[in-house]
Order: structure tokens, then sequence, then C-alpha cells
């Protein structure tokens, strides 16, 4: 028991009423009371929805009444809703059953209908189916093998199927004028909008194809409600799209109703006129003005080419003979001057000589004159000096060499006296002697 | 290449290849008339795609189409008409 049981009042005076009990015992048996209640079903409009760390809360309701709700994050998540899916007055359908938060003196009791499990009905229901097809087409591989397909710069023959009396007719006719593309363009007319459109836009799909001429299918419709536009959502419209050999380019509804035919299509337009304008990627007219451009350019390339070329081999062809003439213009010019110049020459060189030569005889022939007398004459008196200073003579005039005996002439008596030993020579020979002088 | 092979996007692309390469100057006399030859015929292919899909919109109707093709007569009222 609690301190509150301990501490119980007395009961109200008269009332035939049990207790007082105190409110927490109250509140959990009341909890338990309702947790034993049978688990429903229920269903109503989705009125302030507002998520906390652990849960989701939210009132169902409808023109007779509410229930205030409330649902684990983790039950709420692993439904995988799509975005926007749930949300305030989205139609749901939720089981669970009633219970209490018995609160405590700190926190507030609350009543709520614990969901165990969710769905969206209505316009939700049809997005949460959308989303669970999504997610399989997906997980199959089938959103790629349309945009692996090539598409083709210049169809020749497009496929469209719309609703015959639709504006998005006019809009696919709009695009390609805009393009100013004429091929052939087949129509494929069938309901976009009730419940026979899925089969009949799979039949044309498949019909178009087989054909084998046509380059690219263009689906389109304009916008309508998500119902109407479910029909390009259907399951085996899809897979036909996505196994189609021939490029699908999607155009329905507006871009914000993403139909999955847009993820399986090679091309999800905006408008039906943007997928007229996919068909054919290019302009038609700026493509013929381009390739008239390059044609021209070409040929200028192709003429300038060869004139350049011509003029190119026409100045080889000119040089040897302009070259040979030049230079035997040079070689006439420059002999004319050897001519010239050799005749001048030699004229110049006979004169010169001329000259030289008589300079050089009357040189020769006045050298030789006086200048050889005087030598002569200096001569002869050179030899009468030498003749007459020969020692020889002067020894034969009565005089003696005295010399040391090895070559040193004795010229005074101190050299006598310091040789002792010398050699006198006479006229007719030369004879030892020694010096005998006291003076020594 | 065989028209089989080749597409508008492959011609026009080796187009420009060969109008740039030949804008360069840079390309011998030999070279130029080559590439000038290849041009030429990559321009009559791009004239002649273009002429396909420029003679003015040809309508048809399905049924009319596999009709032709199956070699029947079209009905009147899948009859084709030029616009």
């Amino acid at each position: 028991m609690t301190d509150a049981a301990a501490q119980r009042p007395d009961g109200l005076d008269g009332s035939p009423l049990p207790g007082p009990f105190p409110v927490g015992v109250w509140a959990k048996g009341f909890q338990e009371f309702l947790r034993e209640r049978p688990r429903v079903q229920l269903f109503g409009e989705v009125v302030n929805l507002r998520r906390t760390k652990a849960r989701a809360y939210f009132e169902l309701r409808d023109g007779d009444g509410a229930a205030q709700c409330s649902i684990w994050n983790n039950r709420l998540d692993a439904l995988k809703l799509p975005e926007g899916a749930f949300a305030d007055g989205v139609q749901v359908v939720v089981a669970g059953g009633p219970d209490y938060y018995p609160g405590s003196r700190t926190a507030s009791p609350g009543f709520s209908f614990d969901v165990t499990g969710l769905r969206v009905a209505g316009e939700g229901d049809l997005l949460a189916q959308l989303a669970d097809l999504r997610r399989r087409l997906e997980t199959e591989g089938l959103f790629l093998p349309q945009k692996e397909l090539p598409l083709t710069a210049l169809p020749r023959t497009i496929g469209v199927i719309t609703g015959e009396s639709g504006k998005a007719r006019d809009d696919v006719l709009a695009g390609l004028h805009r393009r100013g593309w004429g091929g052939r363009l087949v129509w494929a007319f069938a309901p976009v909008q009730d419940r026979r459109a899925a089969a009949a836009v799979t039949a044309a799909l498949q019909d178009l194809a087989a054909i084998g001429e046509v380059d690219v299918i263009i689906v389109a419709r304009g916008g309508g409600s998500l119902t109407d536009l479910f029909a390009f959502s259907d399951e085996t419209l899809c897979r036909t799209v996505a196994l189609l050999r021939v490029p699908v380019i999607a155009s329905v509804g507006h871009h914000t109703d993403r139909m999955l035919i847009d993820d399986v299509a090679a091309i999800s337009a905006s408008t039906p006129t943007h997928a007229a304008e996919a068909a054919v990627p290019r302009d038609i007219r700026a493509e013929q003005a381009r390739t008239l451009r390059e044609a021209v350019a070409l040929e200028r390339h192709g003429r300038r080419a060869v004139v350049d070329r011509a003029r190119v081999l026409a100045r080889m062809a000119r040089v040897p003979s302009d070259h040979v003439a030049r230079h035997r213009r040079n070689l006439h010019q420059s002999l004319r001057e050897l001519r010239a110049a050799a005749g001048r020459r030699s004229g110049e060189r006979r004169t010169a000589t001329a000259t030289r030569a008589l300079v050089l005889h009357r040189k020769a022939l006045a050298g030789a004159g006086a200048e050889a007398d005087a030598r002569r004459r200096a001569v002869e008196s050179l030899g009468l000096a030498l003749t007459a200073h020969e020692p020889r003579r002067i020894l034969e005039r009565g005089y003696a060499m005295v010399d040391d005996g090895a070559g040193g002439v004795v010229t005074s008596a101190a050299q006598a006296r310091e040789a002792r030993d010398v050699r006198v020579t006479f006229a007719d020979g030369s004879v030892d002697a020694t010096i005998q002088d006291g003076k020594t | 290449m065989s028209d089989a092979e080749r597409s508008y996007e492959t011609a026009t692309a080796r187009l420009e290849e060969i109008i740039r390469r030949l804008d360069t100057g840079e390309a011998g006399l030999r070279e130029t008339l080559d590439l000038v030859k290849e041009g030429r015929g990559l321009v009559e292919y791009c004239a002649a795609e273009l002429d396909a899909v420029s003679q003015g919109l040809e309508e048809l109707q399905l049924g009319a189409l596999v009709a032709r093709l199956e070699g029947t007569t079209t009905s009147p009222a899948d009859e084709e008409h030029r616009s």
C-alpha cells in the first residue's frame, strides 16, 4: 500500500459509493480495464497530427465524434508510407484499442486509442499502393531498361498515345511543329482516364512497338485527379513500358503528380509539348542550316587546299628556270667584269714591270761603279796596314818577343821575373830562357 | 562505316571533328583531301536524313499503318493525310 492509502481520509457523508480509493490505484485499474477492451478497427480523418521522439499523436474524427490516437514511431516507420501520405486531412483506417496513461504526481494522465496498425485510405491509399508498387518495380530493376535504349536524333516515325479529343494532342503537334519536324506520325487514340485506360494504353504500346518502324513513342495526357491519372501507374502497363524495345516518353498529368510510368519510361516530360521536343531532340531547320554551313566549309577547305597546292607547284616549277636564268645573268656579268679587269690589270702590270726593270738596271749600274772602286781602294790600304803590323816583320828587324811559354806575352821586367821560365822568340825560332835576376 | 551503323549523331559529331581539324590549317594536302571527301559523304548522309523528316507531317492512325504493313487496303476513316 502506498502512502496515500495509509493516509486515507474519510468518505463523503452518506455516500453509498465505495472508497475513497487513492487515485493512482484507480488509474492503474482503469488502464487495465481499458486494455482489456476488445481490439477494433476505426476509420476517420486525421487531425492535429504531431510527432514526438517516441510517438505520433493525432485525433481521428468524423461527423459524429473523435478519438485521441497515438502510435509508436517504430510502428509508423515500418509502414514505409510515402512522404505526405500520412498527414492532416487524410482518411485512415487504424487498428488497436483504448489505452490510458495513469500519469503521476508530476505527469498528466491521458486517454488514447493505441494504434497498432494503420493504412491510408482514399487518395492516400492510392499513393501508398503506388509507393509499394514503385518499390517493387525498382527492386526488380525495371526503371533502367528504357533509359538504356538509344534515342534517335531524327526519328522518322513517332507513335503518340493520347486521348482523341484532349488538349495533349494539340500540344504534341505544337511541339513537333516547333522542331520543324515533318515525318510520319502514328496516332494511337486511347481512353486515358477511366477503368479501360490502362489496358487500352498497354495494347497501343504493344501495337506501336510491333510495327517496327516506330522510332519513339509518346504517351501524353493532360492534368487530372490522382484517381484519373492512376491508370498510368498500372502494374501491367508499367511492366510493358519497362520491357518495350522502343523508347517511351511519358508526359502524364502535371509534373507534381508523378506516376509510375514516369519512372519506367525513357524520359519523363513535364508537358506534352516537352515530350514532343524530347522525341525530336534536334531542331530540324537549325540542323539543315548547320549541314549547309558545314558543306560550304568543306568545299572551301577543299578548294583552298587544291588552289594553294597549285600555287606551290607553279612556284616550284618556276623556281629552277628562274634560278638558272638569274645565275646565267650573274655569270655573264661576272665574266664581263673579269675580262675587263684582266685586260686592265695586265696592261698596268706590263708598264709597272718595265718601269721597275729600268730602275733596277740603273741602280745596278750605279752600285757597280763608284762603290766598287772605293771598296777596292780600302781593301788595298788595309792590306798595307796589316803587312806593316805583322810581328814576324818586326822580329826580322831585330826585335824579339817574350812569352811565358803558355801563350801569355811577357811585356815587362816584372812579368819576366814573376814568370822565371820564359820563351824568347826571334825571327828564326824560339829559345827557352830562365830569368836570373837577383831582385826576386 | 555503313548506313546501318551510322547514326545522325555520330555523323554530325564526325563532321564537326573534320571541320575543326581543317580549320586548324594543320592538315596536309593528302589529309585535307581525304577529310573533305569523308566530310562530303557525311554531309550527304545528314542532308538525306534531314530531308526524310522535313517533307511535311504525315499523319496516320495506328490501325491504318498496321493495315498498310499487312498489305491490306485501308478504310476511308483511317486514310492518311498530309498536312
